[in-house]
């Protein structure tokens, strides 16, 4: 039986956490943007420091630049920031760790606002996602709704598990908290269908909590590792843009408009590197949804294959994966051309769950959506 | 997946830093450089060698990886006979021509078609091609010792020198080799220049998975193949009461691969006692009329044991010695009685309907009666589990029989039964049928509940007796699941180290002078390998500590050598 009171509280749990992550994101958007506004005043600060010093004493311009650099070990925001914009050319190093790390304990900046906010905002998606399954005395599961708000809730635990000591990952927040909220926002209006008991189809089997739970961990690590490849490709971008402009200006400009915001971000090599890690884990994911389903299959149809639309497009996306593995285990394709790869198993995905779902007819279409 | 690319292109060791000590195990392969050196020169053979070659790189598999993943897409966006064969000949009715160019480039059976095949064999075969040589290569690295330590460390990872004024190059040196020995690192201690040095690897087990992971690949396939070579599926429709037994004559549809034996099937018999199907009913949460569950209870017999009833359901399938029986489908079967105007019964018993896939189970009824006189006679209609009948037609408002009743019209003519061209028993040519008319001379729609009776003008009866639900199972073998299953997860387990066990090398070198020892530790990561600076600035600093008695031994504990993915080994390491 459906406990209907439950079901209603999980709905308004989701519909807060929709609320709190809105408020997270503009969290996560000022501190980005605060940021870009200290690191421009930031280099202000240098050229002005560095044009008086020239004026001053125009053969001790190395001195003083070694002095710049030689200070920000532990200096100020202001200083670490300058050294951030002088060694970008040669990357690696602009990894400010976050600036809320300069900032006192206890203050309140917008990442920190932003970060207790999306806490919050997990525990009680966890809740709704609970709740869901007391209510209907299953797993939480069973529909595209379901799948989308339980996938969800595990990005959101894998990014605060991520970044619950590493702080400098909490810069990463707009681009997780985002494309979490884009999905809940849809799952909320379109997908959204009142609790209901199981399909015959997916009754009697253990299988729906081991290969739709492996299937929503490899979905979820996709959305993770999407969201760190298209970084490392901007990433890599920006680093070029910073390298050739550093040929020719003292001061680069940062690289278009999101250059502010790459700066604080890892380097390009060290967000290749998670997001292979991450991809790894998607990729063993992955082959365990097929194998999982194939075992389910041969129990509910018959068959352990049958080329069925789904079936069909988790195959591309392993694929796809496998291609990505490989790439980057392949000169040429290593670095931004794997991580195309890994984006277009990302895609792979989001067609398989949304329009191999919705439009292309199948044995796994089940209960409206 | 590094190592096969180590293996195959010479040129992607330059860019491993420091692979000099073994840059000649791994990518000497002078009949690769001298083959792409040489094309023009190439006899048939040096042909051929270059093929091959160039089928077995990794940017070839790349390749292949793609186009696989491009063919299948195909593959779900049209109708494929092996899946829905209805829906693809529909396809093919609508589009014409178009789908005509379709059919003949393989587009509805995208996963036998050449295209398909031709890419997924070339991909095992470029496949097989890279694994067969690693093996060789792989075993010997298994047996070989580490390799030598380089003369200079300081390019390596984690590069740590200390002094330590008094102490023993030998005791540092047999402490380390414990130290790593117990981390699960394959160790080797050499005499050098004045001084010795120890040389430690682990990580073997990488590519050991990696291997694993593409053999039981290939194991996979061929386990499939034979499953498609040997395994039978077929259809079988079962009326409540009635029974099945395991013969090639009791099918509605079977499939079988080239060596399959008739023979070879399991004896066994069944007989349907009970089908139940429950739904959503009003004022239930979900959509009303949607299916709850559908159980069949049946009564099993296999030679040489007692009769045993089982319950079959959806993902409860029936296992017997060789065979296993899944419930794939559900229906009405009403019975119907047609008598035809001489007063001969022509029809009788329950008929199996098709629904039509909506909600309420609408169900198309079609009874042909060959022997009817004067005429031969077809009742065409549909059979209603929750009947009505608006401006819509008849149709079915909830599945489960609350208000049955059968909507049918009679028609009389040739039913066509004589041309030799085989039919559908589910399916009537209405073009040389007419109509049986009423008195008004229109053609009569017969509305009966059951129990009632119709006779039409021209003395025809037809009553509805009673009614029977049938099920739909699909009894199936593959003697090669098994094979396919355990190959699957030798593969994954393979993936799985060859994904996370770290591959590193690590070296120890010890030299005295002057009463003093002077320590060197360095590792090179020959895979994705965060932690390695981390454990050998641990290991350095734990030996260090350990012979300077600045530092409780245990106290490095904490960036332990081992202290890395396969974290399983900690224990026991040198504390």
């Amino acid at each position: 039986m459906i406990n209907q009171q439950l079901a209603e509280i999980s709905n308004l749990a989701l519909v807060v956490t929709i609320v709190l992550y809105v408020l997270a994101l503009i969290g996560f958007g000022a501190d980005l943007a605060s940021s870009s506004q200290r690191r421009s005043d930031a280099r202000l600060a240098a050229r002005e420091r560095q044009e008086a010093e020239q004026e001053a004493q125009p053969a001790t311009v190395g001195a003083a630049a070694g002095h710049t650099s030689g200070t920000t070990t532990g200096g100020s925001p202001d200083s670490a920031d300058a050294k951030g914009v002088a060694d970008a050319a040669s990357a690696g190093d602009v990894t400010d760790p976050a600036g809320a790390e300069h900032v006192a304990a206890g203050t309140m900046t917008a990442q920190r606002f932003a970060f207790v906010l999306t806490s919050a905002a997990t525990v009680l998606h966890l809740a709704g996602v609970i709740t869901r399954a007391l209510a209907t005395q299953r797993v939480p599961w069973a529909n595209m709704y379901e799948f989308a708000t339980t996938s969800t809730a595990i990005v959101m635990v894998a990014f605060l598990a991520f970044s619950i000591r590493r702080t400098e990952l909490r810069a990463l927040g707009t681009f997780v908290v985002g494309p979490v909220l884009l999905v809940l926002l849809l799952a909320q209006t379109f997908w959204i269908v009142p609790a209901a008991e199981l399909t015959p189809s997916l009754q009697n089997s253990h299988w729906i909590y081991i290969h739709i739970g492996v299937a929503i961990l490899a979905t979820a690590l996709s959305i993770l590792g999407a969201v760190v490849a298209s970084l490392q490709l901007l990433q890599a971008k920006h680093e070029r843009t910073l390298a050739e402009r550093a040929a020719t200006e003292d001061f680069p400009e940062h690289w278009g408009r999101f250059g502010h915001v790459l700066d604080r971000l890892p380097s390009s090599s060290s967000l290749e590197s998670l997001s292979f890690r991450i991809h790894s884990l998607a990729f063993v994911c992955w082959t365990f949804t097929l194998i999982f389903g194939a075992i389910w299959a041969r129990e509910a149809w018959g068959r352990f294959w049958g080329w069925d639309p789904k079936e069909v497009w988790t195959f591309i996306i392993w694929v796809i994966y496998a291609a990505y593995l490989h790439a980057r285990a392949t000169g040429g394709f290593r670095g931004s051309r794997a991580a195309g790869l890994a984006l277009a198993g990302f895609v792979a995905v989001i067609f398989n769950y949304t329009i191999v779902n919705t439009v292309i007819n199948g044995l796994h279409s089940y209960s409206g959506l | 997946m590094s190592e096969r690319t180590t293996s195959q292109d010479p040129r992607e060791k330059s860019a491993e830093p420091g692979a000099g000590a073994e840059s000649g195990r791994w990518s000497s392969k002078p009949e690769v450089d001298g083959a792409r050196a040489a094309v023009p020169s190439l006899g048939l053979r040096g042909t051929l060698l270059f093929l091959w070659r160039q089928l077995t790189s990794m940017q070839t598999a790349l390749v292949l990886l793609m186009l696989l993943a491009v063919a299948a897409i195909p593959g779900s966006l049209y109708p494929q006979r092996s899946v829905n064969p209805a829906l693809t000949e529909q396809f093919l009715d609508e589009n014409g021509r178009w789908g005509e160019i379709l059919d003949a480039l393989g587009f509805f059976e995208v996963f036998s078609s050449p295209w398909f095949s031709a890419i997924y064999l070339l991909l095992f075969i470029s496949l097989i091609g890279c694994i067969v040589p690693r093996v060789g290569v792989h075993l010997k690295q298994l047996r070989a010792k580490p390799p030598r330590t380089p003369s200079r460390l300081t390019r390596f990872t984690g590069y740590t020198r200390v002094e330590l004024p008094g102490e023993q190059a030998d005791a540092l040196i047999e402490s380390a080799r414990r130290s790593l020995r117990r981390s699960r690192y394959r160790t080797e201690v050499r005499e050098e220049r004045n001084g010795r040095s120890v040389s430690a690897e682990r990580g073997l087990l990488r590519e050991t998975g990696n291997l694993l992971f593409h053999i039981a690949l290939v194991g996979v396939l061929v386990c499939v193949a034979g499953g498609s070579l040997t395994s039978y599926r077929g259809q079988v429709t079962v009326i409540e009461g009635d029974g099945f037994s395991n013969s090639l004559t009791q099918y509605d549809s079977f499939e079988a691969g080239a060596w399959f034996d008739e023979s070879d099937m399991p004896d066994f018999r069944f007989t349907l006692e009970d089908f139940r199907a429950t739904y959503v009913e009003p004022g239930e949460s979900g959509k009303v009329g949607e299916p709850r569950s559908f159980e069949a209870d049946v009564q099993v017999s296999t030679p040489g044991q007692e009769d045993e009833s089982r319950t079959v359901q959806v993902n409860k399938p029936l296992h017997v010695p060789g065979a296993s029986m899944y419930l794939l489908g559900n229906g009405y079967a009403p019975e119907i009685t047609v008598t035809d105007p001489e007063g001969t019964v022509v029809a009788e018993g329950p008929l199996i309907t098709v629904p039509m896939g909506d909600v309420g189970y609408t169900s198309q009824v079609v009874l042909k009666a060959p022997d009817a006189q004067p005429e031969q006679t077809a009742v065409v209609g549909f059979f209603l589990p929750t009947g009505t009948i608006d401006e819509q037609g008849p149709r079915s408002l909830y599945p489960d029989a609350v208000d049955p009743q059968l909507a049918l019209t009679v028609y009389q003519g040739d039913l066509g039964l004589d041309s030799g061209v085989p039919q559908n028993a589910y399916e009537v040519d209405l073009t040389t049928l007419t109509a049986v008319p009423g008195e008004d001379g229109d053609p009569v729609l017969i509305r009966l509940y059951p129990g009632e009776e119709y006779e039409l003008a021209d003395g025809t009866t037809v009553s509805f007796d009673g009614l029977r639900r049938y099920a739909a199972f699909d009894i199936a073998h593959n003697p090669f699941e098994r094979g396919i299953l355990v190959s699957a997860l030798v593969a994954v387990g393979g993936l799985i180290l060859s994904l996370f066990v770290p591959r590193r090398r690590l070296w120890v070198r010890v030299r005295e002078a002057d009463g003093t020892a002077v320590l060197e530790v360095a590792g090179l990561a020959r895979s994705d390998d965060p932690a390695l600076e981390t454990d050998v600035k641990a290991l350095a600093s734990r030996l260090a500590g350990a012979h300077d008695g600045n530092r409780p031994p245990d106290a490095a504990s904490s960036g332990h050598p081992a202290a890395d993915a396969d974290g399983g080994h900690r224990e026991g390491s040198a504390q």
